[in-house]
């Protein structure tokens, strides 16, 4: 009984530390976002999220793989990621719809940061969240650069 | 192609009747077991203030228990240390305060008296009845029975309640170490296809019972501020002191409210002996905040922070009253807040097609894979 009190969080510490997007911070920190985090797992095929629905969340591979793919075009995926990756990453800032359906490629285990969560964490460490925004900020800086050049 | 969810969920008529009707039995339920609810609630105030501190400690390296435990300690070793740096403070002053409370009810029974008299000049069928001398009567009988009649269930009562307030810190310390621990363990509950949707609106309720506590704080300030102005503009003595006091029993509605205009009537007649206009000011002053808090302030904090609207704060306010007495009062706001995003949450997850298809094909998904290596029954 109150076996759930007692969590080991190991796994996902490490994966979280190989993120981009939590790059640079420290053990203590990423013990700190970790607390705020929610393991998942999904079976291969099942939907993680769909394109259009309403973004709350950050999703980050423990893991498994993920496919992100237009709805019913699981064969061609956009990207297929791997344990330590991110998707979904834009619901930090907004509820704004998904841009592409999220599917388990395999079975997966899978951490999830809600966007409430980094509210709460720009307001109690916000210098962690400020770590993490200007993380998301490049990145978001480096997808943009790529597409213009293509 | 896209897929569309359900469009944007709002609440009808029918689930907000059952929002209301859950509320009330939650009341109900509350009223039954008050002697677990108001540890809980003095719980949840004292977690709400340390859960800063904790998540400072974890930042600076502490795990989650110890950075519990070592708040807790520190919160309860400052107790301590308060209580008995009090204590000798406390003795000797409780002789003042035994003279201090017997000059200002003396004060209060005096204005009391001269005003029912000045009714009996004004009205003969009063005079006729002899009410001044009646009620100087009665109140003369209450006090020269009051320790035998009334002390003793006093006691009584307060023996009854403090085991139970002790459970407070207890409550709290454990909020502080698990309670993360315990949402996720809520959390895993809830099938993939409605987690985001569900976790996020019940993160909604740790927001709105947050904003709720927020609320009541500002509430306070408010009914301070106006009241002590209100008695420092008549005159009356320690205004400051006086407004935040009834402003903390107004807390409890009506019946703290009751206590608050006795506390500011006592005072204001006994620092005015000669001058009975000075008491009803203060009446006035206080009927007026009264009203203000009821119908403006309260709206306009707890109602505010909560997001219900402004008619229906007032209408569950006598509702909660009439369901579960002064509890109810207390009670009815957090309870309907809370019910309110329980009731959007599930209108909006059974309510949405693609979520429920979606939980399906999860659980297909699940049954495949646990019957892999079983025959199919047609091969049996």
């Amino acid at each position: 009984m109150f076996r759930f009190l007692r969590d080991d969080t190991s796994t996902t510490t490490t994966r979280l530390a190989e993120s981009p997007l939590f790059a640079g911070l420290s053990t203590g920190e990423l013990k700190t976002v970790e607390g705020m985090m929610h393991l998942r797992r999904y079976l291969a095929g099942e939907v993680v999220f769909d394109q259009g629905e309403e973004g709350q969340a950050l999703y980050v591979v423990v893991s498994g793989t993920v496919a992100i793919c237009h709805p019913g075009a699981l064969e061609q995926p956009i990207a297929e990621l791997g344990p330590g990756s991110h998707f979904g990453e834009l619901a930090l800032l907004d509820d704004a719809p998904r841009s592409a359906q999220a599917r388990a490629g395999a079975d997966c285990e899978l951490a999830v940061f809600f966007r409430g969560d980094f509210e709460r964490l720009l307001e109690s460490h916000a210098r962690i969240a400020s770590r993490i925004a200007l993380q998301l900020a490049r990145i978001l800086g480096q997808r943009l650069r790529t597409r213009v050049s293509q | 192609m896209k897929i569309r969810s359900g469009g944007e969920y709002q609440s009808g008529p029918l689930a907000w009747l059952l929002i209301i009707a859950a509320s009330c039995l939650v009341l109900f339920l509350f009223q039954k077991i008050l002697w677990l609810v108001m540890p809980f609630l003095l719980a949840l105030i004292v977690y709400y203030c340390c859960l800063p501190l904790k998540l400072r400690l974890v930042l600076s390296g502490f795990s989650h228990d110890g950075a519990a435990t070592l708040v807790s300690t520190g919160v309860g070793v400052l107790a301590v240390l308060a209580m008995l740096l009090a204590f000798p403070w406390v003795t000797t002053e409780t002789a003042n305060w035994q003279h201090a409370a017997t000059r200002y009810l003396d004060g209060g029974v005096g204005f009391l008296i001269a005003t029912l008299e000045q009714l009996e000049r004004r009205f003969s069928i009063l005079a006729n009845a002899g009410v001044s001398e009646e009620v100087a009567r009665q109140i003369a009988a209450f006090n020269a029975h009051f320790v035998r009649d009334y002390l003793p269930g006093a006691a009584m009562t307060l023996a009854a309640w403090a085991p139970s307030l002790l459970l407070a810190p207890f409550i709290a310390f454990f909020m502080l170490r698990d309670g993360w621990r315990f949402k996720k363990f809520v959390s895993r509950a809830v099938p993939n296809a409605f987690f985001e949707r569900t976790l996020f609106l019940l993160d909604q309720v740790d927001r709105t019972a947050r904003l709720y506590f927020v609320g009541l704080i500002q509430l306070t300030v408010l009914d301070a501020v106006c009241l002590a102005a209100g008695l420092w503009l008549l005159g009356v003595s320690a205004p400051l002191l006086l407004g935040l006091l009834t402003a903390v029993l107004a807390w409890v509605p009506y019946v703290g409210s009751i206590a608050g205009c006795l506390l500011v009537v006592l005072v204001a007649a006994t620092d005015f002996p000669g001058q009975p206009q000075v008491a009803y000011g203060a009446i006035a002053l206080f009927l007026g905040v009264r009203l203000l808090d009821d119908f403006v302030f309260m709206p306009l904090t707890v109602g505010k922070s909560l997001n219900i609207h402004p008619l229906l704060t007032v209408l569950m306010i006598f509702i909660g009253g009439a369901v579960a007495g002064v509890p109810g009062l207390m009670l009815v706001l957090p309870v309907l807040g809370v019910a309110m995003v329980f009731g959007e949450t599930i209108g909006m997850v059974i309510t949405d097609p693609r979520l429920r298809a979606r939980h399906a094909y999860a659980k297909r998904l699940m049954e495949k894979m646990v019957a892999a290596d079983l025959p199919a029954k047609e091969q049996m």
